[in-house]
């Protein structure tokens, strides 16, 4: 079975660390051998955080640029300073409420690679929501809605069930609710 | 019957796991990155296995391995972990125990950190290990560094010998799935056998414990030349090839993923798991089959040194390899590539990042610098000090305060407890030549615990002057919340005695002692002000505040126990000095507002920067 590589980027405190454990997790009950490497100490205090996750049977936990498969991003500049990891085809998911998302000069680069590209507002979700620290669950969910890759809306619905704290787990699966509609909603629409 | 399960664990998850296996009855850790998760994830296993392992935060990592080494010579095994740049502080330490050696397996867990992400220095502690003369295991991710704590252990103890294991950053915070069952108890008892010649070793019998170690390395290395688990190459018999490549620690497991997805069978690979003593024989074994050899190793260059046949290898020393920063994946594969060419070798399949290189360099994209958490006590603190002494030098220390650059607060930064040593030598350095320098040191509680105290007493006996400020947050933030001796909670959560720091102060012999809480700056601004009358008085001397206020990620309901929700009025005249001054992520300049905003997704409420507009359009909502 073919590696699967994922980059995971945003700001320190966004809750990347959480996203990668959930996609980890997920992909760890499908059987999968799973590698990941993770951003501590002071890259965490706010500056830009990256997170690599790779399901298959290698040894090293960092993902090569021009190998990611998907590459997830909770803020729009971190989706772009780590662009050089997708390969050609892949899939790009950010938060950001832009509507000039994606800016100039990177959406003829997105399609000269046939990267495919979904962004949704994933930090306004959460705050409607009243969950404001929550914008990586909308955005996990908004993600699922496509089933792209191996880990579906399921598997990882059901570990954000198992590994969420209890005073958050109401609330997680709520915001991930609300992002998996807004990705169905784009996909019926787009076959309309 | 024994019953297996399987967790996704951190590769310091992965090396407390190895610990407990090993039997280790004493574990011992000074915080920081990228080693400070082995101690809690050992307090959590020891916890849920229900061992008897005793566990410390020592306030600093020699305090730590001297603990570890006492433990080992009662028989017990044990271990320390610590960052690389730790080991420096527990240098002293080791070179004498690898001298005295062990009774009980002893293994010094010292991560490093190539790139450097979390650090001072790129510091290679194999190096360490070599002027140590002790040996050192490398592992390659974290299942393996699992499997080399056990190692390190039965050849500490079958040689009586300290060991250390170098895991690097890439295997520290890597994530990995581990299968394990439950954790047999050791239950070996303490005993000290009385030998002063060799505990209490005095020079003439160095000589001869140096003559022991020396045969200790001998017995080890050849050990290491047969220990094919760690230690190995894929030559087919009798093959010549052009190119093979030495590897070690992380690299190596790059490479072998980049080998297997080109399906390259025609670049041999020796992995050295056990760089020193170094297993020569195998080297030389491999060295014969190629015609040249590329060395790929983190961080510096032992294995490069060590190999003999000069005219075979590429590596840092011919160019091959960058000498500085880390070697992840894309750096690894440029660099093989290079070589291949080079070689006239078939090069890999290489799909080019420039381009999307050079895009991402046009974007201009805004550097994302670390800085103070929103609502850090350590922004108010520094704002105080800035503006009571805008001309003073700053010297400061090792912690997210480090980050008080952004605020122009931090002039100097170099090792543990610098803030205060350097104060120090800035003071006698200008007061040689009259001058009346104002000098302000900023240092931690975890930093002041670890390596403040002996230099504040030689800076009291000294004569030296200048302000200190202790910024005690109440916990270690900047490594992950660990508790602090002044809290009086030890690493498994169980009660200790606190210690106090403001008695610390003055048993250094310091008389000025303030206490203040920096989210109130008019207070902690006219405390600094009376500081620096003390100071300049001729009975003055040095002067010590304790800006206290916890930290707002440890204990967020503790440290803004009334919330102030803050809103920007139209007074704002864009003067963009609470940016500067005071650089708080949730404040920014909202173009299209036309002045200062908020951003909510990270304001905590703490109110602080109420005080701090000049034309007081920052007011509760």
């Amino acid at each position: 079975m073919e590696t699967i590589n994922i980059v995971l980027s945003g700001l320190g405190g966004q809750g990347i660390l959480f996203m990668t454990r959930v996609l980890a997790q997920a992909a760890l009950d499908k059987g999968f051998n799973v590698m990941g490497a993770e951003t501590h100490g002071m890259a965490q205090r706010g500056g830009s955080v990256i997170s690599h996750l790779r399901l298959g049977k290698v040894e090293s936990s960092l993902v090569r640029t021009g190998t990611a498969h998907f590459l997830l991003s909770l803020e729009e500049n971190e989706g772009y300073r780590n662009l050089p990891f997708l390969s050609k085809g892949a899939k790009m998911y950010v938060n950001t409420s832009s509507r000039y998302f994606p800016r100039e000069y990177v959406k003829e680069f997105l399609d000269k690679r046939e990267i495919i590209y979904r962004s949704i507002p994933a930090g306004t979700i959460a705050q409607d929501l009243g969950a404001p620290r929550s914008s990586n669950l909308a955005l996990l969910g908004y993600f699922s809605a496509f089933g792209e890759g191996p880990i579906k809306y399921k598997d990882i619905k059901m570990t954000i069930d198992t590994i969420s704290p209890q005073k958050f787990k109401d609330i997680n699966l709520k915001v991930f609710e609300v992002g998996y509609k807004k990705g169905k909603d784009f996909n019926n629409n787009s076959f309309d | 019957m024994k019953t297996t399960k399987q967790e996704i664990l951190l590769g310091n998850g992965a090396i407390a796991l190895g610990l407990l296996e090993s039997g280790c009855k004493v574990v011992t850790s000074y915080p920081g990155t990228p080693s400070s998760e082995i101690l809690p994830e050992v307090v959590q296993l020891v916890k849920s296995e229900k061992l008897d392992t005793y566990i410390e935060w020592s306030t600093n990592e020699k305090v730590a391995l001297d603990t570890a080494f006492a433990a080992s010579i009662t028989g017990k095994r044990a271990a320390c972990c610590m960052k690389q740049v730790g080991l420096n502080v527990a240098a002293d330490s080791l070179m004498s125990a690898a001298y005295l050696g062990t009774v009980g397996g002893l293994v010094i867990i010292s991560c490093d950190d190539p790139g450097p992400h979390s650090s001072q220095t790129e510091q290679d502690t194999r190096f360490m290990a070599r002027l140590a003369k002790v040996p050192v295991l490398d592992p390659s991710n974290p299942q393996e560094a699992r499997e080399m704590v056990g190692l390190a252990m039965d050849i500490s103890e079958e040689f009586r010998i300290p060991v250390i294991l170098r895991p690097a950053i890439r295997v520290c915070h890597a994530r990995q799935n581990i299968s394990f069952g439950s954790i047999k108890k050791n239950d070996q008892k303490a005993y000290f056998e009385k030998n002063p010649q060799r505990w209490a070793a005095t020079p003439r019998f160095r000589l001869i414990l140096h003559g022991e170690l020396n045969k200790k390395l001998k017995e080890i290395g050849k050990k290491f030349e047969i220990l094919s688990y760690y230690n190995f190459h894929n030559l087919e018999s009798g093959k010549k090839y052009p190119l093979g490549i030495i590897a070690g620690g992380v690299p190596y497991s790059v490479i072998r993923d980049f080998l297997l997805e080109e399906k390259r069978t025609d670049i041999p690979v020796l992995k050295i798991g056990t760089p020193y003593p170094f297993p020569e024989s195998l080297a030389k074994e491999f060295m014969s089959a190629c015609k040249m050899v590329l060395v790929i190793e983190e961080t510096d260059t032992l294995i490069e040194y060590l190999l003999r046949d000069r005219e075979k290898v590429m590596g840092r020393l011919s160019g091959h390899v960058p000498t500085e920063g880390e070697l992840v994946p894309q750096v690894v594969h440029k660099l093989i590539n290079k070589v291949l060419k080079e070689l006239n070798l078939e090069p890999f399949q290489t799909d080019d990042d420039h381009e999307a290189m050079q895009l991402v360099k046009d974007l201009q994209l805004p550097a994302r610098r670390p800085t103070l958490c929103p609502g850090c006590p350590e922004r108010a603190a520094f704002f105080a000090i800035r503006k009571t002494r805008p001309k003073a030098i700053f010297t400061s220390d090792i912690g997210c305060y480090t980050l008080g650059i952004n605020l122009g607060v931090v002039d100097t930064c170099l090792d543990m407890g610098a803030a205060i040593t350097i104060a120090a030598g800035f003071y006698h350095s200008f007061a040689q030549d009259a001058v009346e320098q104002p000098i302000v040191a900023t240092i931690g509680d975890s930093t002041f615990f670890h390596a403040g105290p002996v230099g504040l007493l030689n800076a009291v006996y000294n004569g030296a002057r200048f302000i200190l400020v202790i910024l005690d947050n109440l916990t270690t933030a900047m490594t992950g919340m660990q508790p602090t001796p002044a809290l009086g909670i030890r690493a498994d959560g169980s009660k200790g005695r606190a210690i106090s720091l403001e008695r610390i102060v003055a048993g250094c012999g310091v008389d000025f002692i303030e206490v203040v809480d920096p989210y109130d700056i008019k207070k902690t601004t006219s405390s600094l002000k009376k500081a620096v009358k003390y100071v300049n008085d001729p009975k003055g001397g040095i002067a010590v505040i304790i800006a206290r206020h916890p930290c707002v990620i440890a204990y967020p309901d503790e440290a803004i126990p009334q919330k102030k929700r803050v809103t920007i009025t139209e007074d704002c005249v864009e003067c963009n000095f609470c940016l500067d001054r005071f650089e708080c992520p949730a404040l920014y300049h909202d173009q299209e507002l036309g002045r200062v905003n908020i951003n909510r997704e990270i304001c905590v409420d703490c109110g602080v920067c109420i005080q701090v507009c000049p034309k007081g359009a920052i007011v509760e909502a």
